[in-house]
């Protein structure tokens, strides 16, 4: 059943792309593209490229290396945008704050910046597991990009975690598709590019990333399109004897 | 096969981060209370602490062994200080945040005002512990935590300012009794 074309493999490659496709175009009606244009954009774009890879995948006439063009394409489109749409949730999440503002834009520019780094050198490391560079490349860059998005993906979640910052709704759900997906990703092409498994093992580890990217597609929808309950949070109530323990300790202070 | 091994550890290990702090956050938010309460912090001992007079005086009578030893103390007691510190902002961060969806102007801006200098506070206490894990190895160069002081009492302004909006029948004390 878990054969490359199979009904399941060609569903978890479909599916996902169809319903990000839906999902933009409802984002798109509803207006909710001006807050979250990069994403709306990787939303149609790496859907379409996705769909494109699969059609050439599919299509006789297409010759493999075409196919692996296209994949190329695809992969630099996808990859770009995708470090857009980290670059928005960051911009949700920290520029509301100007205590945090510049201080998280030079840290993260900072941490992005050794990410790549380490990113190629590991890349450099790495021999490749295929002959053909067009091939071995692929997934060596693969490994490269979700190297960083994932590092940039857990620094934003430490450093938002650390200040306690409250997210909002949109910047949450995509961030959390969007890590879910990249740390799976990771590991699979770690795997492909330098351990180099048996063709089932390939074909098993393409369902993983597949079906992983189903569910964050299925994480994003829920948390676009499906409003949140609205519940009056009570206020928290400042802890009375605490707060008088902590203020004796200050007005010694100000009584010097 | 060990770059592999290196990278699907490193990939579970984000994952798991980022599961831990997705659920510990949401029950933070969906509690509705606050997971540590506020602390006491002996302000008086800490300005002690960070005092360069007296960090000059144990430094002229004591011998240089014994007062790498004793600095080294000091600067563990003030890392302590600065944790309670940053845990009291990291709980008024929470308390501000929630506060700022109230109906009232006054206290959106207190609550705003609030959740600037707790934020200012954490920052500055996570610069300060990372100076004081420093000097911990170079005890001889002066620590800086003195900044912290100032950031301090302005938090505990707007602490109390918002306390006083939500909750007018609660006096807070500002003066000894």
């Amino acid at each position: 059943m878990l054969q490359a074309h199979s009904w399941p493999w060609n569903y978890v490659w479909v599916a996902p792309n169809v319903f990000l496709l839906a999902l933009a175009v409802l984002l798109c009606q509803r207006g909710a593209w001006r807050r979250l244009p990069a994403f709306v954009a990787f939303a149609f774009l790496s859907a379409a490229g996705d769909l494109a890879v699969f059609a050439a995948d599919v299509v006789p006439s297409v010759t493999p290396l075409t196919f692996w063009r296209i994949s190329w394409l695809h992969l630099l489109v996808a990859s770009l945008l995708k470090f857009l749409v980290i670059g928005e949730i960051f911009s949700r999440v920290f520029s509301s704050y100007p205590a945090l503002s510049k201080l998280s834009r030079i840290v993260v520019s900072g941490f992005g910046a050794a990410l790549v780094l380490a990113a190629a050198w590991i890349a450099a490391f790495g021999g490749g597991d295929s002959p053909l560079r067009l091939i071995s490349g692929f997934h060596l860059l693969e490994q490269t990009v979700f190297l960083v998005e994932c590092g940039l993906i857990v620094f934003v979640f430490l450093l938002a975690a650390y200040f306690r910052l409250s997210w909002d709704r949109f910047a949450f759900g995509v961030t959390l598709g969007l890590g879910i997906s990249a740390c799976e990703q990771l590991a699979a092409w770690a795997v492909v590019a330098n351990a180099s498994p048996s063709s089932h093992g390939r074909v098993l580890l393409a369902f993983l990333n597949m079906a992983t990217y189903h569910a964050a597609v299925m994480i994003w929808i829920y948390y676009l399109l499906i409003p949140r309950k609205v519940v009056a949070k009570p206020a928290i109530p400042f802890p009375e004897h605490n707060l008088d323990l902590w203020n004796r300790e200050l007005e010694r202070l100000l009584q010097q | 096969m060990t770059l592999a091994v290196v990278l699907v550890i490193a990939a579970i290990v984000a994952l798991v981060l980022i599961l831990r702090i997705t659920i510990s956050g949401r029950l933070q938010v969906a509690d509705g209370s606050l997971t540590q309460p506020l602390q006491p912090v002996d302000l008086e001992a800490f300005q002690n602490l960070v005092d360069p007079a007296e960090t000059a005086y144990l430094r002229q009578r004591l011998v240089s062994a014994e007062f790498r030893r004793v600095q080294r103390q000091r600067l563990r007691a003030m890392a302590g200080y600065l944790e309670i510190a940053g845990r009291n902002a990291a709980a008024l961060i929470i308390i501000g945040q929630r506060a700022l969806t109230s109906d009232d102007a006054q206290t959106i801006e207190a609550a705003r005002r609030l959740v600037e200098n707790a934020l200012l506070l954490r920052r500055n206490t996570a610069f300060a512990l990372i100076r004081i894990r420093i000097a911990l190895a170079f005890p001889n160069a002066g620590p800086a935590a003195v900044g912290f002081l100032s950031g301090y009492e302005k938090l505990s302004a707007a602490a109390m300012l918002l306390g006083r909006l939500q909750q007018p029948g609660v006096p807070v004390r500002l003066s000894a009794s």
